[in-house]
């Protein structure tokens, strides 16, 4: 048989149809009925038949928060699925979206104000009313208010996004007059976004997995639980899938990602900047750089001379990566030299390719580093902002109501805890805590050194048992006056409580949404209550809008949905589609027209914007800004001050000249870079490093012992870090988490699979499991999250929480007894001495047998 | 190729492609007719099976239509329905599986093809009395597949299509060239007139043609997707 080309396929279809034509195609057909095919977005009852009502909103799980629709059958909420609509997701949804329903009804929910009546952390409560608990928090917020000492409130917050975020600190706590405002940042990825602040301006890579053609990753479990987690993970199956794409995955644990993946790089936990930098060095040596890396130095600081010639950038790069070589990196990371080398020049060769990092790489001491070396891989190889490459991420820009000017707090005040200790030397101090430094909180507070608040007050946040020292946290947090949170859930946290407000689940809310989009374009969704808030549940930003109400600085708003309305009627393009009835019906809109932004940086500014009033030009770093934009008080202040140290300075970058062309480059953002991608950094360097990506090595690492092994952490697919072992879906999937230890390194313990360990690091130790496997290289255990609650209701750590009831049939069907044991109790609060971030990988512990 | 002609060539090639199903299902479906018999003599059909290789014999084009039909009615007895030794036409007894469940009737792959072709919106006739995984209803839905994409195209239902072409790779993939091309070889090695043989093979040219084709299609099909919103 001749093969059947596209021609005579054509050819056999037309004459196939002329037969079928005939009626004898009907005749004696075994199928019936007409295709319906259904995207998604409908779903049926299985008892009635009847169609479920759908309505469009987002999850809110992890901070990925796609897109979703909830299904509701008689008022109750039933079921969670993507959003078929949504250009981020393509309709995709992970387990833990698929759980989130049982926020809502897991039997251990708090549903109602409590107040303390017993110690500390006794567990006795009393359920009072709403009245009663706004009128003690407004009172005891007032009096500090009123006081002139604001500051004395403070406000630590986990997961807020969005019009959460805004509503909350851009208009309440601004009203309010608190700057002691925390965040959680530097306990997940922050140090990653200071990197990334350093080096090309503001944060977030998007990894452009659609269009490249090699993927080379550095610890990140992307498969499993990416901070963009879905909308990225299925377009990376779908390069491996459809395309073929190569995936090169280095980790310490053989990860589901690093399964899936062409190669495992097994590799030393804190050595990746040094494969990293040995890359760099082959690139260089080997000339890879010429091409697309070559014309993208056009765009890079890499010198101390911000007008440096490429040739002389490459040169000095060239200089400093000499020591690094492949042979080098190998004796201190275990991949082999002729690895690195080939990997680098597959990487440097492919058409396009994404260089992936995440918390592997970057939660050690040396992340920065790490993650300033990947910067300097991608621009050597022109992989950055490319199709196909690691590029600037794009998220949706929202308009939304802002503090009404008669409500502008009279004092406005901060305490100076949320960032580290300022002394350089101190153990909690870092250079630049741009994302502040959440597990030093406590720590500060403590010591009393920038004052001590009289309220903390804690939001959609574990500050016990998401930070590292768990008992510290804990002492700490008993000593400051009063404790309130608002909360879903009584957690570790919330039993040392004076006040727990019951917050609303994200099922219950409304917000608008932004997450990056990777198309690059930009998706615009929102959030929708899809049941009334159970019991006496309440949005916590509603609670926000009563407080400012009852201490006399309005909001401008009557609820959350009311804000989110107006944002939704104001918002461009959101605004032409519809506004809020449009979004409510469809829950996602993007331009339909807009092409995905790429190669921004050659953004040429016209000298119409650099002829402004108030736009100068600073000659030692080459940038045009806008004084008026700044802390500066005149021009000549500025210019005296210069653009480098002027307070605020970033926020009036204009552009960068290079040659005689002014680009938009790279926009600073929290930190004031140049515009140029800055491999070099002035800033760096004035903080006594070096300016350019440069190995260091943990401490705690150059001091081991020969029995001493490292331990790392890990996530799982089915659990949030520390906001899903209330679900009995995801605990049921996953509920205990032993040791992973390598054959090797058990053997020469005495260990065996099975065993109970002991594992034990500088601050404390914990008991638990052994996991005796291959999938983890020899000198590691690694522990994950999520489990080892003491608290979190039934289905997380066995305990009934105060007020909880017995209603869910469920609890006489939950099988497992066993609980887990949390890594974070024998973890020090360690940072990152460049940018903060909780050094989570490094701890030397001592495992023996129990 | 503009975008109009890239739509164009998108519903054509739909269009195409299930009518050849249709036409491959019709030939296994049952013995041949006196129809079915005349369409593929009289219809210009036999020029086109020339040029793609298919020979039949002198018996086939000269031999009374009565007795021909005769000789493949026997023909298809012998090779698909017994009662000695045949080449049973269902999925469940050549796509192999692990742990064993296979070679059966009414096995494993019959579940699933049933499941498939239901979810998908179609129903089985309350008259057809064979089992579900037939290779004739099997080549029929694709044919309606393929038929429903060629409309989806051309109502620039863009996405739905590509969102069709997806489950009719599913369905090739984990059906038909899980099994098909087995069950050809032996039909090509067991038929005794050229008919069944050379249907065979043309069928199996087909199967392999559209391996490549399904991912050809999504592709192309992905470049002309207009993105609603």
């Amino acid at each position: 048989m001749s093969s059947l080309s596209r021609r005579n396929f054509m050819k056999l279809g037309m004459a196939g149809s002329a037969l079928l034509a005939s009626g004898e195609g009907l005749k004696s057909s075994a199928l019936a009925g007409t295709m319906k095919l259904q995207m998604g977005g409908k779903d049926f009852s299985p008892k009635t038949g009847s169609e479920r009502k759908a309505i469009p909103t987002a999850c809110w799980s992890c901070v990925t928060r796609c897109a979703a629709m909830g299904f509701v059958e008689d008022g109750r909420l039933v079921k969670m699925e993507s959003n078929p609509a949504s250009i981020r997701t393509e309709g995709k949804m992970c387990s833990k979206g698929q759980s989130g329903l049982q926020d809502v009804y897991f039997p251990d929910r708090i549903l109602y104000p409590m107040k303390r009546v017993g110690e500390r952390g006794e567990g006795k409560w009393k359920r009072i009313s709403w009245d009663n608990a706004l009128a003690e928090l407004g009172a005891r917020m007032k009096k500090l208010r009123d006081d002139g000492h604001p500051e004395k409130f403070m406000f630590h917050y986990g997961r807020m996004k969005a019009s959460s975020s805004k509503l909350i600190k851009s208009l309440f706590l601004k009203g309010y007059g608190t700057k002691t405002i925390g965040g959680h940042t530097s306990i997940c990825e922050g140090g990653k976004w200071t990197a990334h602040e350093l080096t090309w301006g503001g944060h977030y890579d998007n990894w452009d997995f659609d269009k490249t053609d090699f993927v080379l990753n550095f610890g990140s479990n992307v498969l499993e639980c990416h901070t963009n987690h879905i909308p990225v993970s299925h377009r990376l199956i779908r390069a491996k899938v459809e395309r073929g794409v190569r995936i090169v995955t280095f980790d310490v644990r053989l990860s589901n990602t690093a399964a899936k993946s062409d190669e495992w790089q097994p590799i030393k936990p804190g050595t990746d900047c040094a494969v990293i930098l040995a890359m760099c060095n082959v690139v260089l040596n080997k000339g890879l750089y010429k091409g697309k890396g070559e014309a993208f130095m056009k765009f890079v600081r890499a010198t101390d001379n911000h007008d440096a010639s490429v040739a002389d950038k490459i040169a000095n790069l060239k200089k400093h990566c000499a020591k690094y070589t492949p042979a080098w990196a190998s004796k201190i990371s275990g991949v082999s030299a002729s690895k690195i080398e080939s990997l680098a020049v597959e990487y440097a060769t492919a058409k396009s390719a994404v260089l992936v990092s995440y918390r592997g790489t970057a939660a050690h001491y040396n992340g920065n580093e790490a993650e300033r070396a990947c910067q300097m891989l991608a621009s050597l190889t022109g992989n950055i902002d490319n199709p196909g490459g690691r590029c600037k991420a794009v998220g949706a820009g929202w308009e939304y109501p802002h503090l009404p000017k008669s409500s502008k707090a009279p004092v406005t005040k901060g305490l100076k805890v949320t960032a580290g200790h300022p002394d350089k030397g101190h153990p909690q101090h870092s250079a630049f805590p741009s994302h502040g430094m959440c597990q030093s909180v406590l720590k500060m507070i403590k010591s009393g050194h920038a004052g001590r608040p009289e309220i903390y007050m804690w939001y959609c946040y574990n500050p016990v048992y998401v930070n590292g020292e768990n008992d510290e946290n804990r002492e700490i947090m008993k000593t400051i006056p009063y404790l309130v949170t608002s909360n879903i859930v009584y957690d570790e946290s919330s039993k040392l409580a004076d006040l727990i407000l019951p917050d609303a689940t994200y099922l219950e809310r409304y917000d608008w949404e932004d997450m990056v989009d990777p198309n690059q374009i930009g998706e615009h969704y929102i959030r929708q209550a899809l049941v009334k808030p159970l019991g006496e549940s309440e949005d916590f930003g509603d609670t926000c809008i009563k407080l400012a109400e009852q201490m006399g600085f309005p909001l401008g708003v009557k609820s959350k949905k009311e804000f989110v309305q107006k944002s939704c009627d104001m918002t461009p393009g959101v605004k032409e589609a519809g506004g809020f009835a449009y979004m409510q019906k469809h829950g996602v809109w993007h331009p339909a027209d807009k092409k995905p932004y790429y190669y921004r940086y050659k953004n040429v500014i016209p000298a119409s914007a650099t002829s402004k009033d108030g736009v100068i030009y600073d000659d030692s770093v080459g940038v045009y800004w806008n004084w008026k934009k700044t802390k500066a008080k005149s021009e000549a202040e500025a210019k005296k001050t210069g653009y480098t140290h002027t307070k605020n300075a970033a926020k009036g970058y204009v552009g960068q000249k290079i040659g005689n062309t002014v680009y938009e480059v790279f926009k600073p953002d929290k930190i004031p870079k140049t515009g140029y991608l800055e491999l070099y950094s002035a800033l760096m360097k004035e903080k006594g490093f070096n300016p350019l990506p440069t190995w260091m090595e943990a401490p705690e690492h150059k001091a081991m012992g020969s029995d001493d092994l490292i331990l790392t952490t890990y996530k799982v697919a089915v659990h949030i870090h520390s906001r899903s072992s209330h679900r009995k879906w995801a605990s049921e999937l996953y509920h205990d988490n032993p040791g992973w230890i390598n054959t090797k390194t058990a053997a020469a313990r005495g260990i065996s699979d099975g065993d109970r360990i002991k594992v034990k690091s500088r601050i404390s130790e914990i008991e638990t499991t052994a996991r005796v496997t291959e999938k983890i290289v020899p000198g590691v255990i690694a522990i994950s999250y999520h489990v080892g609650r003491e608290e979190s209701g039934r289905y997380g750590s066995g305990k009934k929480s105060p007020l909880g009831h017995d209603n869910d049939p469920d609890l006489k069907n939950m099988w497992w007894k066993t609980h887990g044991q949390h890594p974070n109790f024998i973890i020090p609060n360690t940072p990152d001495p460049v940018n903060g971030q909780q050094a989570w990988m490094d701890t030397v512990v001592k495992v023996t047998k129990a | 190729m503009n975008k109009s002609q890239k739509q164009n060539t998108m519903i054509e090639t739909a269009g195409q492609r299930s009518d050849i199903y249709g036409f491959l299902s019709l030939i296994f479906r049952t013995e041949v007719t006196e129809t079915l018999l005349r369409d593929i003599k009289e219809r210009s059909l036999l020029s086109t099976l020339s040029d793609l290789g298919v020979n039949f014999d002198e018996d086939f084009l000269s031999k009374p239509e009565d007795a021909l039909i005769e000789d493949l009615a026997v023909e298809y007895a012998r090779l698909f329905l017994g009662p000695d030794k045949h080449i049973s036409p269902h999925e469940s007894v050549h796509h192999e599986r692990d742990g064993g469940d296979w070679g059966v009737l009414w096995g494993k792959s019959t579940v699933e093809v049933k499941q498939f072709i239901e979810t998908a919106g179609l129903k089985y006739k309350e008259k057809y009395s064979g089992m579900p995984d037939h290779i004739s209803v099997e080549l029929e839905f694709m044919q309606e597949a393929a038929r429903y994409e060629s409309k989806a195209w051309k109502e620039k239902k863009n996405e739905e299509a590509v969102y069709c072409l997806k489950m009719e790779k599913k369905f090739i993939e984990e059906h038909l060239l899980k099994w098909v091309p087995v069950f050809c070889d032996k039909v090509i090695s067991d038929a005794e007139l050229p008919f069944y043989r050379e249907m065979a093979e043309l069928t199996k040219s087909f199967m392999e043609f559209e391996k490549k084709e399904i991912n050809k299609c999504i592709s192309e099909g992905k470049k002309v997707k207009v993105t609603t919103c």
